[in-house]
């Protein structure tokens, strides 16, 4: 590169630089350097005449290169290569050394020195144009749309003014409606307007404006694409109401049972699962809050809908409740009262003291239907030309058939007994579970038209078949006692439980004698031992191989017959029976011992020897478990090596395609509600078989959990307590005992609960509905939308002060943050507008207290701005409409805006009382007779060099506006920076205050830095201007020093592609292999990716290897002709 | 160290004066005359012989309360030391409680050529070995006994407990013989000198006994060696550890158990391990984990929690007194028969205050108080 001519050109800066570097002696010496054909020095090089020298030298000398030393290229790069170019030389072939920041004024004090390095920067920048080479700039159009993110006054405001621009907007927020904190708040200083006076008419305009697409309960999820053409995936959360059909009539939220803590009203007041977000909601349509499936609803193996019930139960409404309940299964009485209630286990209550009595509850609705009266129940029409039949009345097939009859099937149900229910009517006694309960449940399931045939066994699936019936469910369960094989235990006076609980049930007359043995631990031995005590027995005793808490019976169930004096004998077994005269007289036991974990993870019991004990009694109960009877099943079905029928774990199909099983013959002894569950999965099989479709497909859909469940400002209350009846009055009756709730514990037991899911799900909304615009099943969607620029309006958090504990925030009532008394003087807010203590009394002193979390290196190091001016609000509004004292803690009084500071002059005249000094604590210790009942502030008044005490009623805390919890999320979705404090990074705080790292990118209002109203305004103005100019010049340049790959040494590892903020790399197949590919419109030329590149395939244009080893060998000394 | 130095050194220029620091502070609530906003004041104008010869200056109690709550996070405690320092400089010591005895023994410690016979009290019931990586820091305890005599407070006890405690644990630690006072308070009141010339000797001392940890049962030489020996450039090269985090440890990695002790106890934090070395949760930890023992918390406790009302043997004044009489008070209303501590120095002081003759005793309340050494040793008995 022979014919390379440099011009350099060293420039005074005034005195900033001449002042201390010798720019004549520099602009010598560069003249001296190779290639470097004129060197000169100028008072001004960014001036017009400085900038027409370089120009003229062009033109006349014939330059290629130029270098300019002055000052920072950040600020005068861009003037000197724009010379470059006007004088018709490529912008790239330019040099600039920074001789000011880097030079002049570090080293003042040193001035030869200073020259000296003045010269090493010249001739490093004269070193490193040489090889500059010409690049290209490239255009590409922009996208005219606007994607703007959050919806309160700075998104609205933006959205707004492009909107009127002309362009199309697509407003994102996540909320179900707009208005951010803005609308929250009762009236704006200084002027105090009321907020929602002056933006209700904004949000309505955003609202109808046909260039704005609204989208609510929305929130971006993913960015890609460059400044002009971005693609944004905005993830739309379901609103379960249609906002076309919704005309806000709020008859959704009248029928709606759930109640929670509202938001907007800063959790002061509560609203329903069917919700307007706010009065002046836009869109204006209800919302329907669902954060997921309850617990209680996931825990119940039978699916039964516990928060619905639980809820409606909450609201008086007792007939939809049962409804609920049925809608799912029909055994509301049944499981209300024998159900094992899984459901409690995994209440969330629970966590926090005592989990809700959701069994009891329904049970309350059953018995609220046998008190008031049943209506016959109206028969289900038959749309379906199958028959089913189902064999075995227990729970499980009755379930089962009560699934497939609202399907339209017809269907009959085989008894070989002569009372329908299986277990429920021959295993469980009265006292616990009274006859008139189980007829009710399954005089319901008759009703519907299920054809129950009793006292009908059924030896031979083929029989059935022949008569017409196209699938069959088998639910004979498992009713035969299994046996202890101990010697005498057909001794006359030993019975099986079975065979002693059937008679107990039918109303056998039974005779047993003043001495019961029952062996045995589950719940047929505790209803064996309950019963015989009840059947006239003097003493009972349970003898348990176990110890008690292994006991598998209900606890609850244990616990009573204890009670009721039963005895227990654990870690004890029978080794032998004995009987005088062929008649029981003595059980032989012998004590056992725990030895290692079995199977089942319990240790398994040992005899001890030689520890042999008699006990004498009258007769034997055994109830050690129940087995499946094959005697009375077809021989051609499969069966497990326990005995049970062998059928597929996912569809209960047997080995024969149309059979079906489920319940006690498929699991062995179980419990009532998971052979409910058996027999509605068996159902939906059944129903898949006889349509044809798939058994298996799309089958176990796991439901979406509550992912945090809100406790906030929850009381301890304990779980109402079961009425029993009087131990004295069970003996010789099989009077139930547990007497369920009365109306009043039951509303208040349902009141109890958390409401984890929030909507749940109970449907009374969409029965009063009468737009039909409710619609539950409404799915999440995620939409991609095209852009070509974006304004983030995320708005800030309030601090939560609960976490400076001396302000006794959550702790005292009366201690509020300043949305929550923006609510309280707000007119349609919790007290319409009075302002008053918790206990609705007006306050007779108030304080104010400033700073809280800001300005404060514990918390927030920033001034938040507003809380000076919005404290003085709260002080006009107090004078204003009450007799209250009023003490403002202040710091420093920041009253910097227009009218501002007569608005503070303007609360002084009113007789607030001003105490400069920061709050200490807030306490209700009284130490004298004037601070009791009052919340005191303790503080220095620093004026007076003295603490002071002051006693109020009430405290307002000025909080903190701080970043958004999730800023660091959207910061990092939108590739823009944060500030330590987390607000976003403009590119510079004075001449680019709402532009940010990612060009096409801009931020207006308090997601960059806590400001008020009309500065957020004025912001988002801008940022719609930025915005506006983007699109009306249709098309921007993309920077030329960007990454390059080298695509014959690149192997496409991907390194480039991790290590890229701006995702500019990616790894593509070419030609068979896979290199990297740079999108020159993403990149910034950080050059990152060429650091990381192994094989060194990738460089930086204007930046190679080339350029800047000369520059550093040109600070070095170290030519290379 | 100039009036600016200080002021650079404990960042007092972010002072914003809202009188946080004053507002919290326990000396100002009984003496108004007491403003650690008006020292700053004073210090940041150039005032600087209102600072230094204020009588108030020796009053502060170093408890971090202040300090804690500054939203400017200026270090008034070290504040305070640096221009007590000056004021030395200056010819004020300032006020010294006990005549200045314990001050002087500190200076009479730095004398090279003195012989200790520190380790007398120990007898055969406690094992030490020479050989041990684990080093137990005696402190000031042999030389509390006789000046304290009249409070019924032997400071060895305390020792002999932590000595039992460890023993039963297996620990046979070495004691150094020639161990010199920490230098805690001649640092706090100023006397930097004497402090240097401690610490240089402690320091000497330790590195040639080659062990990897030392346990205290003293949170004021704990913190000493924590915070202020590296910060004067003095290196211990070792592990050191409270004797409550040392049993905390133990309970949570080894599952130590304790007997019984029924005992209802509220527990006073020392500001030293509490505020300065945030060590709260450790002594709970062992309270908690000692069956039969019901701690009930004080009104204010943990970092909230006040101060016994001297330090380093300074200004003990009506002040001080009533600091304590509010702080037995608290520990009175729980129904705790115990009132459980971790520093000699809290002990001698609500000791003295219970025992004391003055105008005070008549409202003064009456505690049971002991060390948490004391107790841990007899639920660890054999």
């Amino acid at each position: 590169m022979a014919d390379v001519k440099i011009g350099v050109y060293i420039c005074h800066c005034g005195l900033n630089i001449a002042g201390v570097v010798n720019v004549e002696e520099v602009a010598r010496y560069a003249g001296t350097l190779p290639n470097v054909v004129v060197s000169r020095d100028y008072r001004y090089m960014c001036s017009d005449p400085g900038q027409d020298l370089i120009k003229k030298d062009i033109k006349e000398l014939g330059l290629n290169r130029v270098v300019v030393a002055s000052c920072s290229p950040r600020m005068h790069e861009p003037t000197f290569r724009k010379a470059c170019q006007d004088a018709g030389l490529n912008p790239y072939l330019y040099e600039h050394a920074n001789i000011r920041e880097h030079c002049s004024w570090p080293h003042a004090t040193e001035k030869k020195r200073a020259t000296e390095k003045a010269k090493d920067l010249v001739r490093a920048a004269v070193r490193r144009v040489y090889w500059h080479e010409a690049l290209e700039v490239k255009e590409v159009p922009v996208n005219p749309n606007v994607l703007v993110v959050g919806g309160g006054i700075a998104g609205i405001q933006a959205a707004l003014d492009i909107a009127d621009g002309g362009k199309k907007v697509y407003m994102v927020e996540r909320d179900p409606s707009i208005g951010g904190h803005m609308i929250q708040l009762d009236r704006t200083f200084p002027t105090l307007d009321c907020s929602e006076c002056i933006l209700t008419p904004k949000m309505t305009d955003v609202g109808h404006h046909p260039n704005i697409e609204l989208m609510t309960s929305s929130e971006v999820e993913e960015v890609s694409g460059y400044i002009g053409n971005f693609k944004v995936k905005v993830r739309k959360k379901p609103r379960y109401v249609d906002l076309d059909k919704c005309n806000s009539c709020g008859d959704c939220a009248k029928a709606c049972p759930v109640e929670v803590p509202d938001e907007f009203e800063m959790n002061l007041h509560m609203r329903k699962a069917a919700y307007l977000p706010l009065p002046q909601a836009v869109p204006a349509a209800f919302a329907i809050d669902k954060r997921g499936i309850s617990s209680c609803r996931i825990a119940c193996p039978a699916g039964v809908n516990a928060h619905g019930y639980v809820a409606l139960i909450s609201q008086g409404k007792f007939k939809e409740a049962l409804e609920l309940v049925r809608r799912t299964m029909p055994f509301a009485g049944v499981l209300g009262r024998v159900c094992t209630h899984p459901c409690e286990l995994d209440c969330e209550r629970g966590k926090l003291d005592e989990s809700i009595s959701i069994r009891a509850l329904k049970r309350f609705v059953a018995d609220y239907e046998l008190r008031v009266g049943r209506e016959k129940a109206t028969p289900i029409e038959r749309t379906k030309e199958d028959k089913v039949a189902v064999i075995g009345s227990g729970p499980a097939g009755l379930a089962c058939a009560y699934d497939l009859i609202r399907e339209g099937y017809a269907i009959t149900v085989f008894e070989a007994l002569p009372q329908a229910g299986g277990l429920l009517s021959y295993g469980i006694p009265d006292y616990r579970l009274p006859k008139e309960v189980v007829d009710n449940d399954i005089s319901y399931i008759q009703e519907l038209g299920v054809e129950i045939k009793t006292k009908t066994p059924v030896k031979n699936l083929t029989e059935i078949f022949n008569q017409g019936y196209k699938a069959i469910f088998l639910g004979t369960g498992a009713g035969v006692s299994q046996k202890m094989g101990i010697p005498g235990e057909e001794t006359k006076g030993v019975i099986h439980s079975l065979d002693f609980l059937r008679m107990v049930n039918s109303g056998v007359e039974m005779k047993l004698g003043s001495r019961v043995a029952v062996i045995g631990g589950g719940n047929a031995a505790i209803d064996a031992a309950r019963a015989a005590l009840r059947l006239g027995a003097k003493e009972v005793a349970i003898v348990y191989r176990r110890s008690q808490v292994e006991m598998p019976a209900i606890r609850t169930e244990i616990e009573e017959a204890e009670r009721e004096g039963i005895k227990f004998h654990s870690l004890a077994a029978p080794a032998k029976i004995l009987s005088k005269d062929g008649q029981l007289s003595a059980v032989e036991c012998i004590r056992m011992e725990l030895g290692e974990p079995d199977a089942s993870g319990r240790r398994r019991p040992v005899p001890i020897k030689g520890s042999e004990f008699t006990m004498n009694v009258d007769n034997c109960v055994i109830a050690i478990g129940q087995a499946v009877d094959k005697t009375m099943l077809p021989k051609e079905l499969d069966y497990t090596g326990w005995g049970t029928l062998e059928v597929d774990p996912v569809t209960l199909q047997t080995n024969i395609d149309s059979v079906f099983a489920g319940g006690d013959l498929v699991s062995g002894p179980a419990d009532v509600v998971a052979a409910v569950a058996a027999g509605k999965e068996a159902a939906i099989s059944i129903d898949r078989y006889l349509r044809g479709i798939s058994l298996t497909e799309e089958r176990q859909i796991t439901p979406k959990k509550v992912e945090k469940v809100s406790t906030e400002g929850v009381k301890p209350k304990a779980r109402a307590a079961m009425p029993l009846l009087q131990i004295s009055e069970r003996k010789g009756s099989f009077a139930e005992v547990e007497q369920g709730f009365d109306e009043k514990t039951a509303i208040e037991e349902a009141k109890r609960c958390l409401n984890c899911g929030v909507c749940s799900e109970c449907f009374e909304c969409v029965k009063v509905c009468e737009q039909e615009a409710i619609n539950h099943e409404m799915k999440e969607e995620t939409v991609e939308i095209e852009v070509g620029s974006a304004i983030l309006a995320t708005g800030y958090d309030q601090f939560d002060p609960s976490v400076i504990t001396h302000y006794g925030y959550k702790k005292y009532d009366n201690v509020l943050t300043g949305l929550e008394f923006e609510r309280i003087t707000c007119a349609g807010g919790p007290t319409q507008g009075q302002i008053q203590l918790k206990d609705g009394r007006e306050p007779e002193s108030v304080a104010i207290v400033h700073c809280v979390g800001s300005r404060d290196k514990n918390y927030h190091e920033y001034c938040s701005r507003v809380c000076c001016m919005y404290g003085l609000k709260y002080a006009e509004l107090i004078k204003e409409f009450t007799k209250a004292e009023v003490y403002e803690f202040y710091i420093d009084m920041r009253c910097f805006g227009e009218a501002y500071e007569e608005f503070y002059q303007h609360v002084s005249e009113m007789g607030v009382n001003f105490i400069r000094g920061k709050v200490a604590k807030i306490t209700d210790q009284a130490i004298t007779e004037e601070e009791k009942g009052k919340l005191v502030a303790v503080a220095e008044d620093t004026l007076l060099g003295k603490i002071v005490r002051v006693p109020v009623d009430m405290v307002i805390l000025c909080a903190a506006l701080q970043a958004r919890s999730d800023a660091s999320e959207v910061a990092s979705r939108f590739t823009i920076g944060q500030r330590g404090d987390k607000f976003f990074l403009e590119t510079h705080p004075k001449l680019a205050p709402v532009n940010t790292a990612t060009d096409g990118v801009f931020i207006a209002g308090c997601c960059e830095a806590p400001r008020d109203i009309p500065d957020t305004v004025a912001q988002a103005s801008a940022a719609a201007s930025k915005a506006l100019s983007l699109i009306s010049k249709g098309k921007v340049t993309t920077e030329a020093a960007v990454s390059h790959v080298d695509e014959t040494i690149c192997h496409g590892c991907g390194r480039c592609e991790e290590i890229c903020t701006f995702h500019a790399p990616t790894i593509i197949s070419k030609n068979g292999g896979v290199v990297s590919s740079i999108n020159e419109a993403l990149c910034k030329g950080c050059g990152a990716c060429a650091v990381v590149c192994p094989t060194g395939a990738i460089s930086i244009r204007h930046f190679n290897m080339q350029e800047i080893e000369s520059l550093v060998d040109g600070l070095l000394e170290v030519y290379h002709g | 160290m100039s009036l600016e130095d200080i002021i650079q050194e404990t960042k007092t220029y972010y002072c914003l004066e809202c009188g946080k620091c004053t507002s919290v502070c326990p000396v100002a609530k009984y003496d108004p005359a007491f403003s650690p906003r008006m020292m700053i004041e004073n210090a940041l104008l150039g005032f600087e012989n209102d600072l230094i010869f204020n009588r108030e200056l020796f009053s502060c109690l170093t408890c971090y309360t202040c300090q804690q709550r500054c939203p400017s996070d200026v270090d008034f405690p070290v504040f305070i030391r640096k221009a007590r320092a000056m004021a030395q400089d200056n010819g004020q010591h300032g006020i010294c409680a006990h005549s200045g005895q314990l001050q002087s023994l500190a200076r009479l410690m730095t004398s090279l050529d003195i012989k200790q016979r520190r380790l007398e009290w120990l007898s055969d019931e406690y094992r030490t070995s020479d050989d041990s990586d684990v080093l137990f820091w005696v402190g000031c305890a042999p030389y509390f006994e006789p000046i304290f005599e009249d409070i019924e407070f032997n400071a060895l006890d305390i020792t002999k407990a932590s000595l039992k405690t460890l023993n039963l644990l297996g620990i046979e630690p070495k004691l150094l013989p020639n161990e010199k006072c920490c230098g805690h308070d001649a640092l706090w009141t100023g006397d930097i000198e004497t402090f240097k010339k401690l610490a240089e000797h402690n320091a000497t001392q330790i590195k040639e006994a080659g062990v990897k940890k030392i346990i205290f049962s003293c949170p004021e030489g704990y913190r000493t060696f924590k915070l202020d020996y590296p910060n004067y450039g003095f290196d211990v090269g070792c592990e050191l550890q409270h004797i409550s985090e040392f049993l905390a440890e133990r309970i949570e990695k080894d599952g130590l158990k304790f007997n019984e002790v029924k005992k209802k106890v509220t527990y006073q934090d020392p500001c030293r391990l509490g505020r300065h070395l945030g060590v709260y949760d450790a002594p709970r930890k062992i309270l908690e984990s000692i069956p039969g023992i019901e701690l009930v918390e004080m009104q204010y406790s943990r970092w909230d929690s006040i101060c016994c009302g001297t330090s380093a043997w300074t200004n003990c004044d009506s002040c001080s007194n009533m600091l304590r009489a509010e702080r037995l008070s608290e520990a009175t209303a729980t129904g705790a028969e115990t009132l459980i501590t971790c520093c000699p120095k809290c002990q001698t002081h609500f000791r003295c205050a219970m025992i004391d003759k003055g105008e005070e005793k008549r409202s003064m309340p009456n505690i049971e108080i002991m060390d948490l050494a004391n107790l841990v040793a007899s639920a660890m008995g054999d």
